[in-house]
């Protein structure tokens, strides 16, 4: 791992971020490059950097969780229904809600593990019957906002200008960095992700291994549901559409800093890096639909990166990664 | 025939192969010899467009220049491989596998699944390989799996001439009947004015099938010479200077352990294709497991272990009995077992070479909050001078980025780290050189006068009775006999392990 290029690939998102506020700070400074456009984006993106957080610890495991979008989901409406429509206060509402997601990951984790089912279409499956729940318990109709005061400063409550929901993110993205880069825990998922076989025959407990990745996965993502619930109010269908920009961060952050791997720090990379050009593109266009298009276009370009890396010459085994569905591997150069 | 000119390699700012020359004719069988690491495979990585080599060099087959990092330039220029790691599909059948290579015949469009079939069935006769040719390759053993390969290599597709057949140490997990074969096979291709380029770290099969012989060193040609006259001990200095004499690392056999208690014990063991056994080992002692291809030797460590469904029986390590089809307690339990597939069952190679050396007792370095990193890397930075691993500073790169033979050393020493009481290998010395062979049979020889049990099982008699005090005999899916004590020669391992005519029409019956 010797660094020759100034940290060239491990970093391109920081250079790449970097460009995009040069371009946009010298085409449009007085809108681009205000403190107000910092803060917005910052929180704006925080939801989705915890989602891209949940999709990458079973995708570490070499698992797909499609499930995210609709446990943040069904997650706003029950804490929001608990605390409006049934009178319960925050503080519980909160931990039943979480529980309620861990439950959905508990779920997906047996239908992978003991039934067996691939990962993309277990969670396929569930997250179709999270969204028909969902319809149940919200009667189609959007449950009004709760209205104790603590209930937005839960998240919109402001610290060095930013809003709180910042800080969430961060504490969460070190948590994730600690499970996965410095904890038996997180080489245990790795080495699953990186070869099942072979773990098994390591004494990894796989099936174990794998179903904790499913239940951490749908509660930082019931989490990521309550904070969306408070930051943006109840919604009904903005779940689903987080999941291809989460899908999309986390692939693009297995290309930066410790390539080849999906990891924490590169998600988080990858979702600022994403919407400082989204950001940027709006204000210099002003038309809206620049999100989906970005993040389509990201999703499919962060996929062929990495597997260009991969097949370059001078890259590792292309075996490492030939499952053609599998996050992309090449080694550290 | 081909030619090669000052051909470079260069990883990460480490030369893997340095200018290297080399000119082979047709018809001519050339054999690359070198240590692990020397750079072998990089070389044939690059003749078949999977490498780009740095600028400057340049290869010329039959006279018309290669384009590098391009396998069709490699294929159509008549170049045929099987490469160290076989490149096998483990989900798709032995038929399916077989005709990647040359591709289906089709009408329409559509695969002509009859014709394909009777094409495939007959690839496998000409390589004389008795397999289903629906059977998936995951299934099959390591030597079968080689046969395809070398099957697939050979495969004649229509208006391509083989020109040169590149072997990637094809024999590394080959039993000597089966090397045989492949060495006739050689001898047979070679005889149609083919080139072939033949890796191996087994002397004798150079001597026996070579024309020419080629030694790498640290990526640069240090000898290459005819083999008329060349001597097996010859050929060894050519290798590793003076520094070693082989024979002499395992001459010293150890006293048997007669009354040393019992660590291993089974009871009744059986498996989908062995028939139930018994078998105790004693602690400090050395048990070899030997048997042709499909005499269910390849299953015999792999169900004490519970690598593979026990289906009946009893194991116990030190009395305590063992759950079947449960790794991880097994190895709690002292019992540790390095499988025979380096790449599929072995390795993650992804990983680094400290993470995948220390997997198995991962939590050893654990110290809330944190992985102890270095003393984790000191560990590693042991093992790997212990065994000779090179790069000895590549601690941190993946395990991918490894010469085949040093995977093999890391992975070994992960469970060498263990500390177990019943220490099982199954090819342990697949595809190391001949120094780190002798290293690795020491460590053996090692880790049983310290108390441990010890099973080998290898398709290397040689090995087997070279480490053995007790030899058990596997046929056709049965433990037929234990040679023991002076019984243990070369001679009556080969012959026990073969079934004769005989008795193949007697059980028939
Ligand atoms: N993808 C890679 N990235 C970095 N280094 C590599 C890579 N592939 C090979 N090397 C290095 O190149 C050198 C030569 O490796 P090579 O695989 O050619 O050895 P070899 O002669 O085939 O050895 P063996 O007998 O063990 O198979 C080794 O030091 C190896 O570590
Ligand atoms: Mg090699």
């Amino acid at each position: 791992m010797r660094i020759r290029n100034a940290g060239m690939d491990r970093f391109s998102g920081l250079y790449l971020g970097a460009l995009f506020v040069l371009i946009f700070g010298l085409w449009t400074p007085d809108l681009f490059l205000t403190s107000g456009t910092l803060h917005s984006v910052a929180s704006n993106q925080a939801i989705g950097a915890m989602l891209a957080l949940a999709v990458l610890i079973p995708m570490a495991g070499g698992c797909y969780d499609l499930s995210v979008g609709a446990v943040a989901g069904i997650s706003t409406v029950i804490v929001v229904t608990l605390q409006s429509n049934h009178g319960w206060s925050m503080g519980p509402a909160i931990l039943v809600t979480v529980v309620i997601a861990a439950v959905a990951g508990l779920v997906n984790g047996f239908v992978v593990v003991k039934l067996r089912v691939d990962a993309f279409i277990a969670t396929l499956g569930t997250a179709t019957i999270i969204a028909a729940f969902q319809t149940i318990i919200s009667d189609g109709a959007q449950p009004p906002l709760p209205r104790s005061p603590g209930w937005r400063d839960l998240t919109q409550q402001t610290v060095f200008g930013f809003q709180i929901v910042v800080i969430y993110l961060l504490l969460l993205t070190v948590l994730v960095w600690w499970v996965l880069e410095h904890t038996p825990a997180g080489r245990y998922i790795y080495a699953i992700g990186g070869n099942e076989e072979a773990a098994h025959l390591s004494g990894v407990a796989v099936g174990r291994w794998r179903w904790m990745s499913m239940i951490a996965s749908a509660a930082i993502a019931g989490i990521a549901g309550v904070l969306y619930g408070s930051l943006t109010g109840p919604s009904l269908t903005y779940g689903p559409g987080l999941l291809l920009p989460a899908f999309a961060a986390a692939f693009l952050g297995t290309t930066q800093v410790r390539p080849g791997r999906p990891n924490a720090w590169g998600t988080l990379l990858a979702v600022y890096v994403l919407a400082i050009g989204v950001k940027g593109m709006q204000l210099v266009t002003g038309v809206q639909w620049l999100n989906d298009m970005f993040n389509g276009g990201a999703l499919i370009l962060a996929v062929a990166f990495a597997v260009w890396r991969q097949r370059r010459p001078g890259a590792n085994s292309r075996k490492a990664g030939a499952r053609p569905l599998a996050p992309a591997r090449s080694g550290s150069e | 025939m081909l030619q090669v000119s000052n051909l470079s390699k260069t990883f990460s700012g480490q030369a893997a192969l340095a200018g290297l020359n080399l000119t082979i004719e047709a018809g001519q069988v050339h054999a690359l010899l070198g240590g692990n690491g020397s750079g072998k495979s990089t070389f044939i990585k690059i003749l078949s467009g999977y490498h780009k080599p740095d600028p400057g060099g340049s290869v010329r087959v039959a006279g018309s220049e290669l384009t590098f990092g391009s396998p069709e330039s490699s294929r159509s220029s008549g170049c045929r491989f099987v490469h160290q790691d076989l490149g096998l599909i483990d989900t798709s059948s032995v038929l399916d596998n077989v005709m990647f290579g040359r591709g289906f015949p089709r009408t329409l469009a559509t695969v002509r699944s009859r014709r394909a079939r009777h094409l495939a069935v007959a690839m496998l006769d000409r390589a004389g390989l008795d397999l289903d040719p629906d059977a998936l390759v995951g299934a099959l053993t390591p030597a079968q799996k080689t046969e395809v390969a070398v099957a697939r290599a050979l495969s004649p597709a229509s208006g391509e001439e083989v020109r040169l057949l590149v072997l990637d140490e094809p024999t590394a997990t080959l039993p000597h009947d089966e090397v045989d074969q492949l060495l006739a096979t050689i001898r047979r291709v070679s005889s149609h004015q083919v080139g072939v380029i033949f890796v191996t770290h087994r002397l004798e099969e150079v001597l026996r099938v070579a024309h020419q012989v080629t030694v790498l060193r640290d990526g640069r040609r240090i000898a290459s010479r005819g083999m008329e006259g060349l001597t097996r001990s010859e050929l060894v200095h050519l290798l590793v200077g003076d520094e070693l004499d082989e024979t002499q690392a395992i001459a010293e056999k150890l006293a048997d352990p007669a009354d040393a208690p019992v660590a291993l014990t089974a009871r009744s063991v059986s498996t989908q294709t062995v028939a139930p056994f018994d078998l105790d080992v004693r602690q400090g002692e050395i048990v070899g497991v030997a048997g042709i291809t499909g005499s269910g030797r390849e299953a015999v460590l792999g169900s004490l272990f519970g690598a593979l469904k026990r289906i009946d029986g009893e194991v116990r390590v030190k009395n305590a009995p063992l759950r079947p089809n449960d790794p991880r307690r097994s190895i709690r339990a002292g019992m540790v077992f390095m499988p025979a597939e380096r790449r599929t069952r072995g390795g993650v190679l992804g990983l680094s070479a400290q993470e995948n050396l220390s997997l198995a007792k991962v939590t050893k370095h654990w110290r809330f909050p944190l992985m102890r990193r270095t003393q984790e890397r000191r560990q590693t930075a042991y093992w790997f001078s212990r065994l000779g691993v090179r790069p000895d500073d590549g601690s941190t790169l993946p395990l991918s980025a490894f010469s085949g033979g040093n995977q093999q050393k890391i992975l070994l020493a992960r469970w060498l780290n263990c500390e177990p009481s019943v220490l099982m290998v199954d090819e342990p010395t697949q595809g190391v050189d001949i120094q780190a062979r002798a290293r690795i049979h020491e460590e053996l020889v090692g880790a049983a006068k310290s108390g441990t049990a010890v099973l080998v099982s290898s398709s290397d008699v040689d090995e087997l009775v070279a480490l053995s005090h007790r030899v058990l005999i596997l046929r056709a899916g049965e433990v037929v006999e234990i040679l023991e004590g002076s019984d243990v020669t070369i001679g009556n391992v080969t012959r026990r392990t073969l079934v004769s005519t005989h008795e193949e029409h007697h059980e028939d019956s």
